[in-house]
Parts: structure tokens; C-alpha cells; sequence
């Protein structure tokens, strides 16, 4: 077994660092540039009316960029230095270039896209175009597209399953689930850079546990992915948390999105990262009858600021009983029975209206706690994300012997 | 009378076949998403006027991030392509992992350009930060080269050998040298600009010589350089030709710092990576003598305006010299003398004047298309591009024919 490189990863750490306070200083030396470029949004669930620089996302993946650009020589310096390397490990930089290549290209067409505020289907699009090259390097590196199928099914489909093209397709895919999932959990100060962090944690401290097991390469680079991301976001997190001075745009999804997808796939444990997302998961499923507009979906799903009492509330969209159709007014009676839906049902005229909460997350949780002010909303999303790690691990580190031999 | 050494490996037809349709898919797709695109831009308040134009219309700016995104998909595509013969007929010894990462590495450079030169145009960024972009964007090209070659020795050309001896090892500065050629093509292309269609000609010109240029090394040594070139040159050349189309006069689209960022890139990456950055550079001659032109103006010895770009005169439609005016007294020593030996050569035009208490000096802005404007008088502004797309001809036409004329020496001999 290969040692583990302690320089490169020191390097990448005190890299990291150095990262963060880079970005910490940069976000307000830039403020101006965005505003007046108006690349600015207003705080919804505020009462005053400050023009809050958007996109910050751009910021700290240029100085992800920039740190793993000037490490990239790092791993290899053995190579050069004392020769103490058998052959020059090829494959393993052009994962690391491959893998730069894609997150470079997310990054910018995030940005691109909340520049030019480019349509729904472009969300789906951009992740897919930058993802090419990714699913290139993987094809020329490995190729491998076998997969060893869960207990349960074994029966059924055999030990191994080779699924060619469509795990492929499967990569492509994460990497559009991956950026929308953190992009749909959204609207309340702090919450995308702060989940993008406890999710970016938690990976970090998968790879250290995995160092002393059989793929200790593959966790060693995520590592090297993680802690700049780590590093990066933390200073973004520090200006973006309650109340925000600035907001990260569809930019940070993007890039995190696309990062975490990308350590998934060329360290080979994507389904592990996808127990980290368990709470984007059911935001995401309870958030599709909307997606798919079977329940009218407003602009803005996030919650609504009372005046009064300074505290957030659910949102609700309103629209026509006669408008919907025979599948939503299933879904509707199926989730109100459930308690995960309230429903408001009355008379305007001639017309009969309904009202359903806004069916994300958040929404969920203000149901069950009532109303809540931003700041303590957003820590116990938070919370939830945590929560949500600690079950990942229970599942991948226990549960696992229901599905895989370990 | 043409010898090929017996070891040298076969032209591979069928990827640049792929490459050059995927090529021209490109155009087509450059050409249809530039006008799809343009409310995006307008509501997006990135447009520009056109200050040669009477009309005051918006036009849609940074357009280079259109061509440039079309480039990256096609190349993006492309990736596997050189390497199929590895995988379908198992026809290569050892899987080339350099060549590969060179690919990558060099894609990757230009992927960041392309970002950084957007996020410029999106937040007007000062002018030391367009010398730090294309820096940032150049640090994978040189983190490839430094794994891949290493190689910093250069063959010291004839006139310095007794001074130097035959090979130099130029150590780090070698990479400063190609850190600076990605600064320079990128803003030497950036400064010769103002008239509708220069900025995408001249790229479109440039690439189209390196292009013959390839083609005509493809008999030569060095064939794998210059086909990883044609690799870039050719989406290049295509997504360009598309990109000029609409930027033409009179211009519907501006091509934005994105594409100067971009296309500089693009050159500085094949002309490294090839190892041709010496011949490149004489494809840049029009750009070259441009900024040696206009140095003074850019380290402020001689004042600078905002804008260098000739201007309209209303009443005959033509573009004439656009000039700097300033007191005589904030004029340094060195401003003075750089005039009067600049209007000894007649390569300036100055005229001297007296308001009020001050003395008046009035130079024309020290820019190639000013001198050309000098030299001809007052040109409608299609014409006076015209002129400057033939001065990049000519100056390619002439490398081209002495490039050759050492080739058939150096066969004979």
C-alpha cells in the first residue's frame, strides 16, 4: 500500500488556508464592481431596502481555481525531485487536470448564467455540457462500467452488472442533480454556502476515515478538491450568514454542485456522497409535484417575512381549484392526509381557491415549528444537515452489510 | 528531393476529418445562437454603442463568450477522438498519456480564459487585472509543460552563438516567457480595435495563417505539434468565421474583451504547446508594431484618452485620425522628445496651439489604425477595415513565402 503523501496534503491544507483569506478580503473589495455591473438582488425577508451584491460564487471558486492550479505539480514533486517514483503516474494527473477542466467550465457557465438569468432548461444543460469532460477522462482513464449490484437485487440481475452507456448517463446526471438539488435549497440567509459546507465536511471526514482502507488514492484526491472547497466556502459562508451582505447566486450552486460530483465519480463512491445530500434529496422529492408544475409554482418559494413579529412563516401558493388537475388534487389530499401539506381551501367569488404551503423543505420544517426568525431557521436546516450526515455515515458504515459485502 | 524519415507516424486523417466537421457544425451553431441570444445580453446591460455610428442602437457586447462556449462543446467532444484507435482496434503501444494531458491541460487553460475574460467584461475590471487574468489562465498550460517536457533549453539563434554558445538552458525564465506570451497575445489583440469587424478579423486572419502554416509542417519533423495545433486552429478558425459574420460592418455584435481573452489564449496555447511560439509571433507582426506604437500612450508618457478609436466625421460618413490633447506643460521631457522624433519620422501628426494662458498640444492617438488613417486620409470605416485585414494578409503572405523559400533550402542542401 502506498504511504500516505503527508507533504502534498500539508501543502494543500496551508494552500487552503491562505484560500480562505483571500476570499474573505476579496468579497468586499469587490462589492462594487457587482453592483454597479448590477449583479445585485434584494433581501425578500428584510424590511429595508440595501442593494446586496449577488454572485459571489464567482469569488471564491476564482481562488479555488487559483489554488489548485498552483497545486497541481504538488502530488507529482516526488516525480521530479527524487525519482522516487516508478513511471510517471499519467492517469492520476489527468484526473486532476480532467477534473479541474470540468469545474472550470461549471463555474463559468454558472456565471454566465446569472448574467444573462438563462431559462430553466439551460439549468439542466449547462451541468451537462461541463460534465463532458469528465465523462471523457473517465472513459480514457478507466472505462470501467461495471457495477456490483446490492444484495437484494442479486437474484434478479447476477452479481456484477455492466450498465456501459448508462453509467454514462448516470454521471452526467449527478452532476445536474448535485447543482439543482443545492440550488432548490434555497431562500433563507446562509443556507446554500452553509449546506455546501457541512456537506463538503462531511466528505472531508469520509476521506480521512477511508485513509486506512483499500482505496486510499481515491480518497487523497478528494481531499485535494475538498479542503480549497472547504477553505473557499467558509470565508463565503462568513459574509453570507445572517444577515447576509452578500448573496452567492446560482454561481456557488453550480461550482459546489459540480465539485461534489466530480470527487464522487473519479474517487468512486458517488452513492456514499449521495447519503450526504440526504436532505436535498427530500427537498427535491417533495418539491416535484411543483417542479413539474402538477401544483402551480410560484417565482419565489422561499418564506415569508412577517413585519410584525420579525419572524419567517411558510409561503403558500394560491390559484384555482378548477385549474388543477385530477393528479394534483391527489397529491394534495394524499400529502395533507400524510401532514406534510396544509391546505386552505375557500370562496372568492365565483370561484373556488386553494392555498397549499410551498412544498420545499424549509417550508416543511416552519410547518412543524411554527414561526421562526431567519437566523435560527437557517441553524436548524443546518442541524438537519448534520443530522442528515450522521444517518449517511450510520447507513454506510453499518447498513451497508444489508446491501454489500464489506 | 522530399525525404521522410522511415519512423515518422502516419497523418491521422480520420480525427482531423471529425474535428473539421465538428468544426463547421460549430459555425453554423455560432451563427444562429448569436442572434438567439441577444435579449439575454440587452436586458443583461451588456451592449455598447456604436460611437462611429449616428444611430444610437444598443449592441449586444461580449458576443466572444458565444463563439468561445461553442468552442469548448465542440472541443469538449472532441477529446476521446485522437485516442480511438486505441480503444476500437487496440492499434497503439501504450495509451499516450501525454499527448492526452496536453489535450486536457491545454482546454483547461483556455476554459478559464474564456471565464476570466467574461467576468471582465461583466465587471470592468481595472487594467492591472487584465495583465493578472491571463496569467491565472496560463498557470495549467505551464503546470503541463513543466510535468510533460520540463524543457527550458533553447537553440540560440546564429548571430548570439559566440556569445552564448549553441544551446541555452533559459531555466524559469522560460516560463515567464510563455506566461508573458499569453499577457501579450491576448492584449495586443485587445488594442488594435475601435473599427467595426478588427478584433474577430484579425484572430480569423491569424488562425487561418497558422492554420496553412500547419499544414504546410505537416511533410516536416515535428507533425504530432502540428496536428495537436490544427486540433485548436481549426473549431478556432470555424466559431470565428461565424463570430465575424455578424461582427462585420456594419456591426450587429461586439466581440467583447472575452474574445480578445480567448482567441490570445487559443494562440499562446498552440504556439507553446507546439512549440512554434517564435513563428506565431511573426504572425502578430501588424499587432506588434500596434503596441511598440503605442507604448508611450499606454505607460502614459504621452497622455492617453478612454478611447484611441478614429472618428466619424457626420457630414462625409469617413473615419478619420482620432487625436490626445493636452497642455504642453504636463508634458514630461521624455513625452516631448518621443513627439519630436515620432513627428521627425512622420509616423506622428501634432499640432500646436495656444487657449487662453495655456499652450495646447494636440498629437493623434498612436495607434496603427491612426497611421494608416495618417497615410491615407479620411476612409468610409468598411474600407479602412478592409485595409487593416490586408496589412495581417500581407505580413502572413510574406513569413509564408520566406518560411518556404528556407524549406526548400534546407531540403536541398
Amino acid at each position: 500500500m502506498s504511504p500516505i503523501p503527508v507533504l502534498p496534503l500539508v501543502i494543500n491544507g496551508c494552500m487552503s488556508a491562505l484560500g480562505s483569506l483571500a476570499t474573505l478580503k476579496l468579497i468586499p473589495a469587490f462589492k462594487d464592481h457587482f453592483i454597479s455591473a448590477r449583479l445585485y438582488g434584494m433581501d425578500l425577508n428584510k424590511t429595508n431596502k440595501k442593494e446586496v451584491p449577488e454572485s459571489q460564487g464567482v469569488i471564491s471558486g476564482t481562488v479555488f481555481l487559483i489554488i489548485m492550479f498552483c497545486f497541481i505539480p504538488v502530488p507529482f514533486l516526488s516525480c521530479f525531485v527524487e525519482e522516487q517514483c516508478t513511471g510517471f503516474p499519467h492517469n492520476e494527473f489527468v484526473q486532476l487536470i480532467g477534473a479541474l477542466l470540468a469545474i472550470c467550465c461549471m463555474i463559468f457557465l454558472g456565471f454566465a448564467d446569472d448574467v444573462l438569468n438563462l431559462r430553466w432548461r439551460h439549468k439542466l444543460l449547462l451541468p451537462t455540457i461541463a460534465s463532458l469532460p469528465l465523462l471523457m477522462v473517465y472513459f480514457t482513464n478507466f472505462g470501467n462500467t461495471v457495477i456490483v449490484v446490492p444484495k437484494p437485487f442479486r437474484l434478479l440481475l447476477g452479481m456484477h452488472l455492466d450498465l456501459g452507456i448508462l453509467y454514462y448517463v448516470y454521471m452526467g446526471m449527478l452532476a445536474v442533480f448535485c447543482t439543482n438539488a443545492i440550488n432548490i435549497l434555497a431562500g433563507i440567509n446562509g443556507i446554500e454556502s452553509g449546506q455546501a459546507l457541512f456537506i463538503s465536511g462531511s466528505i472531508i471526514i469520509f476521506n480521512l476515515l477511508e485513509l486506512g482502507g483499500d482505496y486510499r488514492d481515491d480518497h487523497i484526491f478528494s481531499l485535494y478538491f475538498m479542503l480549497p472547497f472547504f477553505f473557499t466556502t467558509l470565508a463565503l459562508f462568513y459574509h453570507n450568514w445572517y444577515p447576509s451582505s452578500v448573496f452567492v447566486g446560482d454561481t456557488f450552486c453550480y461550482f459546489a454542485g459540480m465539485t461534489f460530483a466530480v470527487v464522487g465519480i473519479l474517487g468512486h463512491f458517488s452513492k456514499t456522497m449521495l447519503l450526504f445530500f440526504i436532505p436535498q434529496v427530500v427537498n427535491f422529492v417533495y418539491s416535484l409535484p411543483q417542479l413539474f408544475h402538477v401544483v402551480p409554482c410560484p417565482r419565489h418559494r422561499l418564506p415569508r417575512l412577517n413585519p410584525d413579529t420579525g419572524k419567517l412563516g411558510m409561503s403558500w401558493s394560491k390559484f384555482k381549484r378548477r385549474d388543477l388537475s385530477k393528479l394534483g388534487k391527489l397529491i394534495l389530499e394524499v400529502a395533507e392526509m400524510l401532514r406534510v401539506l396544509e391546505v386552505k381551501r375557500g370562496q372568492e367569488g365565483d370561484d373556488e381557491f386553494v392555498e397549499c404551503n410551498n412544498m420545499t423543505l424549509i417550508n416543511l420544517v416552519l410547518k412543524i415549528l411554527g414561526p421562526t426568525h431567519e437566523r435560527d431557521l437557517t441553524t436548524i436546516m443546518l442541524l438537519i444537515q448534520v443530522l442528515g450526515s450522521v444517518l449517511a455515515f450510520g447507513i454506510r458504515y453499518h447498513l451497508v452489510r444489508l446491501f454489500y459485502d464489506v
